[in-house]
């Protein structure tokens, strides 16, 4: 029961063995994942964690319908096995199938891709990474602070796509990341947390060193220590001003989710859902102000959206998706613009590993930047709020109707932050939110998520946000004690 | 996937562990075969077949811990893997809070493995997605998944556990949509067996919903009766487990049984254990620690009992691991529980119905959140079938509205109580930190609307 390496001629094979029994269309797939992490637990190493995961996936189009299969396995006999299965699934979809696919098309491609980092995270004594940890989690010590984590995370992904129709790229991703939280508490006061996981990118340690965790640890100390002891809000409507790292979860799960086309085609319905984004909107539907613009773009360095190709084999691109407050794109496959019957506006189609069948995934979506500096956003601003950092959010099933909480709010008085508030949450729909944006700033910057939750079985992605302080208009927000 | 069996699993991981690099070691293996096949348009858009292996083995040295993966089961690669793990413990440092491996105990009799499920084929679940098409009603389209899975794990560690356990699981699902107008119904059904499918009932019971979800209405916010049917009470369970139930959550003080434990927190009318062992539900009687699962009293008559835990947070909290470890990669560290089971009641569903005066029927959640932690609050909009219910009869359909209230809260109101039957919240039906429930339907006096979506 060995994992063995696949060469890259055997995948060669594996198709032309596909090509020969028939299919139209047939690519295979190598994956290998690596993954680092250390951490530090209230002053102690909590865990050191390696792990490794690599196997082949492989998909035919037979009869019109796809099969896929995927092994950890390499030997002849596991290798026949998974072209004999992919066959019988496909032949199985054709037997329950109205709508043939169609792959919309693109010229075969052939490269290579990999990361540019100054510093290998991997090759980071692990003394040295626990020496940071120790230091940031020394740096979260507070009077209240009960619970402190942190941690530094460095991941490898090495990916080689062969295609029957002649492509063959192969690509090399690093990413670097930390996270960090603390828990304050305090008898008769509800436990303030503070926290984020999203500090992460295609990137080599220079990012760690870049993301400060000593600072960023005593700002989260503080935050939570303040917002423990700080009064509850008040229901009204009510300017919020929210940092990049807040709006970076809103553009994802308001804009990159609902313009992923494969929702149009209803394959998601059962579980992630569908959209309110419809083909005849596009140009039309006014999603935001018109100083909401957003593009998905695969090529911005250091994203973690970003790749050489797509797992359809699609080369990085960029789109818009929202346009001045107009819908305008959507997030594509060779599927589904082939369904759609429109060319390969951006390549999306992206698998977690290679045990999972490519779908539609977000790559880097983001807001794009305003000309305004933060200082002259927050000085129009008389009485808000600077919502730092997402809490509990959740989304209907178009996408529509949304509910997100916060960690920490800031009290915005004749334009100077000056306190925090807690208990601070809004629910609103997708377009009166966005149409309630009157200026964007100028302080761009980007976020990466490791976890982006879609598909059957559960695919986590990575995926790139980035955005800039942003102002709200009369958002009605409401208050939990 | 060909089961490999106790045997043939478990002798390289023993053969590993002879002459460890390292204080003591222990390994968990899991295997799975998981084939999904996926419909939309009443037509197969994705099937996929993928069989994996995922080893795990820790090497404590002088109290450090080092964790390694590998897909491998070859004796050598797991000495190797050892030796990675053990060198990273010695790179690290002592945790003072390390529990020691696990010690062999009984593991209780219990099988969850069904030799006919093993073998469906790619055939055989496009079969039942047929059947399910072709039941559904002119004007209705439908769309969901057809998936069996396949589970071998193993743990053996340094002190001589050796444990190992296959499970088979079935499900299918339809999310049934009219071509006419905006509405859905939703059923489906999950086994350990395949026998336990029925394809014509799911299509039937989805259909019959969508059929009634016409004509929405949207329904203002505020406080109203409500009946959640089992796939409902399952996703308010999950916020439940994630937030209150594990031992290191109470230990941290963000669990809502935290100082609590003994007092009553919620109505009469709740009782709530994780039962691993109860022949309904389908589970590994063992841990990834190799501890058996213990049979848990969370929440008894409305009480608070205790919290499920695994060897680490046992021992901060000075009792024994109730088998509760999971995986790492997927759960929090602290006991997950995983397999619950509240207490049901004889009411029927029209007695459900028929108790409300004015009020709601809410089939399912979507993307549930939890704004409050420690209070167990969940967020979530609803549905594939939410009716208002008038005079004990259900009388509109429903625009999806968001329901927001603490778990505690809603319990505390339970009026009525149907049978239990075996369910997964919404995450959890997508394998997003899996909880599988025995879960009754339930009419309560308050469940607490906070917005409606657009009709």
């Amino acid at each position: 029961m060995r994992a063995v390496t696949i060469t890259p001629s055997a995948l060669t094979h594996l198709v032309e063995v596909a090509s020969s029994r028939g299919a139209t269309y047939a690519d295979a797939r190598t994956v290998e994942r690596e993954h680092e992490a250390v951490s530090v637990k209230d002053g102690a190493v909590e865990s050191v964690t390696r792990t490794a995961d690599r196997g082949l996936g492989f998909r035919v189009i037979h009869k019109g319908a796809w099969g896929f299969a995927a092994t950890d396995r390499a030997d002849d006999a596991a290798l026949r096995g998974l072209v004999d299965e992919a066959f019988r699934r496909a032949e199985a979809s054709a037997s329950v199938q109205r709508r043939t696919v169609t792959l919309a098309p693109i010229d075969p491609q052939r490269g290579e891709y990999r990361t540019q980092f100054a510093r290998d995270p991997f090759a980071v004594p692990l003394a040295e990474r626990i020496d940071h940890l120790r230091a940031v989690d020394a740096a979260s010590v507070g009077p209240n602070i009960k619970t402190r984590r942190s941690s530094i995370a460095a991941y490898r992904t090495r990916k080689h796509l062969v295609t029957s129709e002649g492509t063959d790229v192969s690509q090399e991703i690093v990413e670097a990341g930390a996270g960090l939280s603390v828990l304050a508490v305090k008898a008769g006061r509800k436990p303030a947390p503070r926290y984020d996981s999203r500090l992460v990118r295609q990137a080599g340690w220079e990012y760690v060193e870049h993301l400060d965790l000593v600072a960023r640890a005593r700002r989260y100390r503080d935050d939570a220590e303040a917002t423990l002891d700080a009064p509850l809000a008040t229901e009204k409507p009510t300017t919020l001003v929210f940092a990049p790292e807040f709006l970076a979860l809103l553009v994802h799960e308001s804009c990159g989710h609902p313009t992923e086309a494969d929702r149009l085609l209803e394959h998601e319905v059962a579980f992630a859902g569908t959209t309110f984004m419809w083909p005849e909107d596009r140009g039309k539907l006014r999603y935001g102000s018109p100083h909401v613009s957003m593009t998905a773009d695969a090529t911005v360095p250091g994203g973690m959206g970003t790749f050489g190709w797509d797992d359809d084999g699609v080369p990085a691109m960029r789109t818009k998706l929202i346009d001045k407050g107009t819908f305008v794109g959507y997030l594509t496959s060779r599927e589904t613009a082939g369904a759609l019957g429109v060319p390969v506006a951006i390549g999306s189609a992206r698998a977690e590993g290679w045990q999972h069948f490519p779908i539609v995934r977000m790559v880097n979506v983001s807001l794009d930047p305003g000309t305004t500096p933060y200082a002259d956003l927050l000085r129009g601003v008389d009485s808000g709020l600077l919502m730092e950092a997402p809490a509990s959010y959740s989304l209907d099933d178009k996408r529509q109707n949304f509910h997100f909480s916060t960690q920490s709010a800031r009290v915005i008085r004749d334009g100077q932050l000056d306190g925090y508030l807690r208990g601070v949450a809004f629910q609103s729909l997708t377009p009166d939110f966005w149409g309630r944006c009157d200026l964007v700033a100028d302080d761009w910057e980007l976020h990466g998520f490791l976890s982006c939750a879609k598909g059957e079985p559960l695919q986590l992605m990575r995926v790139g946000h980035g955005a800039a302080h942003a102002r709200f208009r009369d958002v009605p927000i409401e208050v939990r004690e | 996937m060909t089961l490999l069996g106790a045997d043939r699993l478990l002798a390289p991981l023993r053969q590993a562990l002879r002459d460890v690099p390292a204080d003591e070691a222990d390994i968990h293996v899991h295997r799975r075969r998981a084939a999904i096949t996926r419909y939309s348009h009443s037509s197969i858009h994705q099937n996929a077949l993928s069989d994996e292996t995922h080893a795990t083995v820790r090497a404590i040295v002088g109290r450090a811990v080092g964790i390694v993966t590998t897909n491998s089961l070859e004796a050598s690669d797991l000495r190797r893997a050892l030796g990675d793990a053990a060198s990273l413990a010695n790179a690290s440092r002592p945790d003072d809070e390390w529990p020691g491996v696990a010690d062999p105990e009984p593991i209780p009799a219990f099988s969850a493995y069904h030799e006919e499920t093993a073998a469906t084929t790619a055939e055989a679940q496009a079969k039942w997605i047929g059947a399910v098409c072709a039941a559904v009603p002119m004007g209705m389209r439908a769309a969901g998944t057809a998936q069996v899975e396949v589970t071998e794990d193993a743990v053996a560690t340094t002190r001589g556990v050796s444990a190992y356990a296959p499970t088979t699981m079935a499900y299918l699902r339809a999310l049934v949509l009219s071509e006419t107008y905006v509405g859905s119904g939703y059923a489906e059904d999950l086994s350990m067996r395949v026998d336990g499918l029925h394809p014509d009932a799911i299509a039937a019971r989805a259909a019959e919903k969508c059929a009634l979800d016409r004509d929405r209405v949207q329904l203002a916010p505020g406080d109203y009766e409500a009946v959640f049917e089992e796939l409902a009470v399952a996703e308010v369970l999950r916020i439940l487990s994630l937030t209150g139930l594990g031992g290191q959550a109470v230990r941290e003080g963000r669990s809502f049984m935290t100082g609590r434990i003994g007092e009553r927190v919620t109505g009469e009318s709740f009782t709530l254990l994780d039962h691993a062992m109860d022949a309904r539900t389908i589970a590994v009687p063992f841990d990834v620690e190799g501890t058996p699962k213990q049979k848990v009293t969370l929440v008894e008559r409305g009480v608070a009992r205790g919290p499920v835990y695994d060897r680490t947070s046992a021992k901060a909290m000075g009792t024994r691991s109730t088998g509760h470890a999971a995986d790492p990669s997927r759960y929090a560290a602290g006991g997950h529980a995983g397999h619950l089971a509240m207490a049901g009641g004889p009411a029927t569903r029209e007695q459900l119905i028929a108790s409300v005066q004015r009020g709601v029927l809410i089939t399912r959640f979507h993307y549930t959140n939890t704004p409050d932690p420690r209070a167990a609050t969940m967020t979530g909009t609803t549905r594939d079938g939410t009716f208002l219910i008038e005079d004990g009869k259900i009388t509109r359909a429903l625009a999806n509205v968001r329901y927001t209230m603490s778990a505690l809260d809603l319990f505390a109101g339970i009026d009525l109580l149907g049978p239990q039957r075996l369910a997964r919240d919404w995450w959890s039906s997508n394998g997003m930190g899996s909880i599988l429930c025995l879960v009754p339907p339930i009419k309560v006096r308050r469940a607490t609307i906070t917005g409606s979506s657009p009709l």
